[in-house]
C-alpha cells in the first residue's frame, strides 16, 4: 500500500537590526544590537497565532479522530525552539502534545538552519547537528532518526557525513537533476553512503505550498477529494509532499480555505482505501532503495533552479558567505562563547536569502519574505554586522 | 493621425531635459507613423529632422528659456513679454489639420489653449515638473501657478511624468485623475565605460529643489569613513553658498565646483565616478539618474522623486536622511561585490527605458481623445 509522507519545516530566523557603517566598531553587546529583538517577537507572535497554535490544535484533533493513522514529521530548528521558550512556552507545550500522541515523528538538521553543509570543512555542521541533536533530547526527550539539512540542500558529501552520525534517513530535492528519468515515489540511497534518501514530490508539494490558492491555477479550487485522487493515482509506493508550516495560515492565509482543505485531508486520503500514512521513521523501516543517487552538486527545494543559487547566486552573497566562514576560523581560536554564539546566529541561511537578486518569478517570492526593500540593502546591513564582528573577532 | 506640437528647445539646441525628451519623443511617435510637426523657437543653427513625417518648424525669437526664473536679473523685466511674445506668434503659425495639439508644461500653455479653441481639436499636455517641485515647494510664483492650472483645466488630457507628478496635479490643482495618464520617462543611454576614479558625484542645478546641500552633508559624512573626491557638477543660484558651505565644513580641498558642464564634459564625468547621488527635495522624474547608470554608475535616489517609482536596481533614501545616504555612499565605495552586482543589474534595468515605449504609451494617450 502506497504511503504518504507528511512532513513540515519550522523555523523563524533571528532578523537583524539595521546597522550602519557608523555602527561599525560601537556596539557593544552584539546580541543585542545585531538583531531586532522587538520586531523579531513580533514577528513570532503574529505567525504564532496565525500558524503554530491553529494548525497544531488541528492536527491534534485529526490525531485522535483517526486514532493514530494521520501520522505527520516535524523539523523544529533551534532558533525557533529560542523563540517558543523565550516568548510562547505554550507553542512547545503543543508540540509536545503532539509528539505524545505517538503519530508525530521529529527530525534533526543544523540548530542554526545554516549553510554550514556548504563550508569546505564539515566541522561545523557536525557541531551544530549535534547541538541540535542534544536540544530535542532536552526538548522531547527523543533522538530523531532521520536527518533534513537546511532548505533540503542535499548533496554526496552531506549524505555521507550524515550517514557517519548514524541517522537511517535523509531527505532531498526531487530534482530531475538527480533522478533523471526515475520516479520520486520511491526509497533511494546516495552512491557513496548507507542510508535512505526520501525524495519530495514537488509537483504535488507545491500544489498545496505555492499554488493553493493562486487563481491562475488550473487545478484551483483544490479541495481535499481532488488532491486525494491524484495522490491516489500516482505511481510508486511512497508519496512525499514536503513544505514550510507557515503555508498554513501564514503564506496561504485562513481565508483561503487552507484549514478546510487540511481538515478534510486525512479522511480523503484514507477514503481512497490505496492509501496510509507514514512518518519518516516509518518509511525508512518499511521500504527499501530501488536505486543509487549520485549528487556531486547540491540541489535543495528552493526557486526554480533547485541548487543552491537562492544564497550563493549572486557576488555579494559569495563575499558574504566567504567572509562568514573566515570569521569562523578565528572566533573558534578566540573561544569567547557570546561571540560564537552571535556568529552562528548570522550562519542561518535566510540572512543571504535576503541579498538574492533572483529575477521577476523567484524574486517575487523572496520579496515576500525579504525584510529588506532590496536586496543590497540586505547586502549593506549584513556586510557592515560582519565587519564589526571582525573587528571584536581580532581584538 | 498629425500632430502639432509645441516646444521650446530641441537638440542640438537645447539646455535640459525637455530637449532630450522632445527630440526622443517625436522620433519614437514617427516611428510608429504619427506625424508631427514640431514648433519651437528661431535658432542661430536651423534644425533640421531626419524623418519624413516629422518637421521641425521654427517660429519667432525669445531670449527665454524653460528653466528661467522672472526673478533672473539678466532678463530685466523681458521675461513675461517674451512669453507673451512667442505665445502670440504661436497662436497665428500653427495652422493646418491636426488631429490634435500637445505641448509641454506651462512654456506654451496659452498657445495650447487658444490654439484649441481656434482649431477645434483636443490639446494633449505633458507636464515634467510643475511651479511646486521647481520652486523647492517654498515660495511658489502664483502666475506660473495659474498658467499651469488653467493649461490642466483646459486640456483634454494631462500626460504625468510620474505618479508622484500625477498626485500633485489632483492635490495642488484641483484636478479630476481620470484624464491624467502615467508615461515615465525614457533615456538615451551613455555608451562607452571607464575606470572609475572614487568619484561622488552630484549633477544638476544648483537650486534648492535638487538638494545639494544635502549632498554637502553627507560628503562631510562620509569622509570621516571613507576617503572619496566629491563632485558637484551645474550652476545655479546656490553656487556660491555652496561653495562657502564647503570652506565652513572644512571639506573645501575634497569638493570639487566644475561650473556648467558641456554635453560631453556630462557623458566623461558620468563615466568616471563610482556613486551618483540625486538627493532632490523634489524631483517629478530624474532623468539624471538613468543616464548615470547608462554609464555604469550605481546611483542612491531620493524618494521624492519619480524615477524611484519604477526602477529597481537603485538605492532609495529620504533627501534630508544624510546618515542613510552616508552608510550608503561608503558601502558602495568600500564592498567591491556590491558595487559590481548593482552595477550590472541596474544597467540591464535600464533598457527597459525606451522611448519606444514612451512613445507607445503616449499614443494609446492620444487615440483616447482623438
Amino acid at each position: 500500500m502506497p504511503s504518504v509522507c507528511l512532513y513540515f519545516e519550522v523555523h523563524q530566523p533571528v532578523r537583524l537590526n539595521h546597522f550602519s557603517v557608523f555602527d561599525i566598531g560601537s556596539a557593544n553587546n552584539t546580541y543585542s544590537t545585531y538583531f531586532d529583538h522587538k520586531k523579531n517577537r513580533a514577528i513570532f507572535e503574529k505567525v504564532a497565532n496565525k500558524c503554530y497554535l491553529p494548525t497544531n490544535k488541528l492536527m491534534l484533533d485529526l490525531i485522535r479522530k483517526y486514532e493514530g493513522r494521520f501520522r505527520i514529521s516535524y523539523s523544529l530548528t533551534g532558533t525557533f525552539i529560542e523563540y517558543c521558550e523565550l516568548f510562547m512556552p505554550w507553542v512547545l507545550d503543543s508540540f509536545q502534545d503532539l509528539y505524545a500522541t505517538g503519530a508525530v515523528d521529529f527530525l534533526d538538521e543544523t540548530y542554526f538552519h545554516s549553510l554550514s553543509g556548504l563550508y569546505d570543512d564539515l566541522g561545523e555542521f557536525e557541531e551544530q547537528v549535534k547541538m541540535h541533536r542534544d536540544m530535542m533530547k532536552r526538548v522531547f526527550d527523543y533522538k530523531p532518526k532521520v536527518f533534513r539539512n537546511t532548505e533540503v540542500i542535499y548533496d554526496n558529501r552531506i549524505a555521507k557525513k550524515v550517514a557517519d552520525m548514524g541517522y537511517q534517513g535523509i531527505l532531498a530535492e526531487g530534482a530531475e537533476k538527480i533522478l533523471g528519468w526515475r520516479s520520486p515515489n520511491y526509497v533511494y540511497k546516495p552512491a557513496n553512503a548507507n542510508l535512505k534518501v526520501l525524495l519530495r514530490n514537488y509537483p504535488l508539494s507545491d500544489d498545496v505550498g505555492f499554488r493553493f490558492s493562486s487563481r491562475q491555477w488550473k487545478g484551483y479550487p483544490l479541495t481535499a477529494d481532488k488532491y486525494a485522487q491524484w495522490i491516489s493515482r500516482s505511481d510508486g509506493n511512497l508519496i512525499n509532499l514536503f513544505m514550510d508550516y507557515e503555508t498554513f495560515g501564514e503564506h496561504q492565509w485562513t481565508e483561503t480555505g487552507i484549514f478546510d482543505f487540511l481538515r478534510h485531508l486525512p479522511g480523503e486520503v484514507l477514503k481512497q482505501g490505496n492509501l496510509d500514512f507514514a512518518t519518516v521513521s516509518d518509511v525508512v523501516k518499511r521500504f527499501e532503495p530501488v536505486g543509487d543517487i549520485d549528487a556531486p552538486w547540491a540541489v535543495s527545494w528552493a526557486d526554480a533552479e533547485r541548487d543552491v543559487s537562492t544564497w550563493l547566486g549572486n557576488n555579494m552573497q559569495v563575499a558574504c558567505f566567504n567572509e562568514l566562514k573566515e570569521l569562523g576560523k578565528k572566533l573558534k581560536k578566540k573561544g569567547d562563547p557570546d561571540l560564537l554564539y552571535t556568529w552562528r546566529l548570522l550562519q542561518t541561511s535566510d540572512h543571504l536569502y535576503y541579498v538574492s537578486t533572483k529575477g521577476f518569478e523567484d524574486g517575487a517570492v523572496h520579496a515576500y519574505f525579504s525584510p529588506y526593500e532590496i536586496p543590497y540593502d540586505g547586502f549593506i546591513n549584513y556586510m557592515n554586522i560582519l565587519q564589526d564582528l571582525k573587528q571584536k573577532a581580532e581584538q | 493621425m498629425k500632430i502639432a506640437m509645441l516646444g521650446w528647445e530641441y537638440p542640438p539646441f537645447k539646455v535640459g531635459g525637455l530637449g532630450t525628451h522632445c527630440y526622443g519623443l517625436t522620433h519614437g511617435l514617427a516611428d510608429k507613423g504619427v506625424a508631427i510637426d514640431f514648433y519651437m523657437p528661431k535658432t542661430k543653427r536651423h534644425i533640421k529632422s531626419d524623418k519624413e513625417n516629422l518637421k521641425v518648424i521654427e517660429v519667432g525669437e525669445t531670449e527665454v528659456f524653460p528653466y528661467d526664473r522672472p526673478e533672473d536679473k539678466e532678463l530685466g523685466g523681458k521675461f513675461f513679454d517674451a512669453v507673451y511674445r512667442y505665445n502670440d506668434l504661436l497662436v497665428q503659425k500653427v495652422k493646418g489639420k491636426y488631429d490634435l495639439i500637445h505641448c509641454h508644461d506651462w512654456l506654451t500653455m496659452k498657445a495650447g489653449i487658444q490654439i484649441k479653441e481656434k482649431l477645434g481639436i483636443p490639446l494633449v499636455i505633458t507636464v515634467h515638473s510643475t511651479e511646486y517641485d521647481r520652486a523647492g515647494w517654498i515660495y511658489p510664483n502664483q502666475w506660473f501657478i495659474d498658467i499651469e492650472r488653467e493649461g490642466m483645466q483646459k486640456a483634454d488630457r494631462i500626460i504625468a511624468v510620474s505618479d508622484f507628478t500625477k498626485r500633485v496635479i489632483i492635490e495642488k490643482y484641483g484636478i479630476n485623475p481620470d484624464k491624467i495618464s502615467v508615461v515615465h520617462n525614457a533615456v538615451n543611454p551613455i555608451e562607452g565605460e571607464m575606470e572609475k576614479k572614487n568619484l561622488v558625484l552630484f549633477l544638476g542645478r544648483l537650486t534648492l529643489q535638487k538638494g545639494p546641500e544635502f549632498f554637502l552633508k553627507t560628503a562631510k559624512k562620509v569622509l570621516e569613513k571613507q576617503d572619496a573626491t566629491f563632485v558637484i557638477a551645474g550652476s545655479g543660484d546656490m553656487f556660491h553658498p555652496l561653495i562657502k558651505q564647503a570652506v565652513d565644513m572644512g571639506i573645501s580641498n575634497k569638493v570639487i565646483f566644475t561650473g556648467k558642464l558641456t554635453e560631453e564634459e556630462v557623458k566623461h564625468i558620468y563615466r568616471i565616478s563610482s556613486v551618483y547621488v540625486m538627493p532632490s527635495i523634489s524631483e517629478p522624474f530624474g532623468i539624471t539618474a538613468l543616464e548615470a547608470i547608462s554609464a555604469g554608475t550605481p546611483t542612491i535616489v531620493s524618494k521624492g522623486s519619480g524615477v524611484s517609482e519604477v526602477l529597481k536596481n537603485c538605492f532609495k533614501v529620504d533627501f534630508w536622511d544624510t546618515d542613510e545616504m552616508a552608510n550608503k555612499i561608503v558601502a558602495l565605495l568600500r564592498y567591491h561585490p556590491l558595487h559590481t552586482t548593482m552595477q550590472e543589474y541596474s544597467k540591464k534595468e535600464i533598457n527597459l527605458f525606451t522611448w519606444d515605449r514612451v512613445a507607445d504609451k503616449t499614443k494609446a494617450v492620444y487615440d483616447g481623445v482623438k
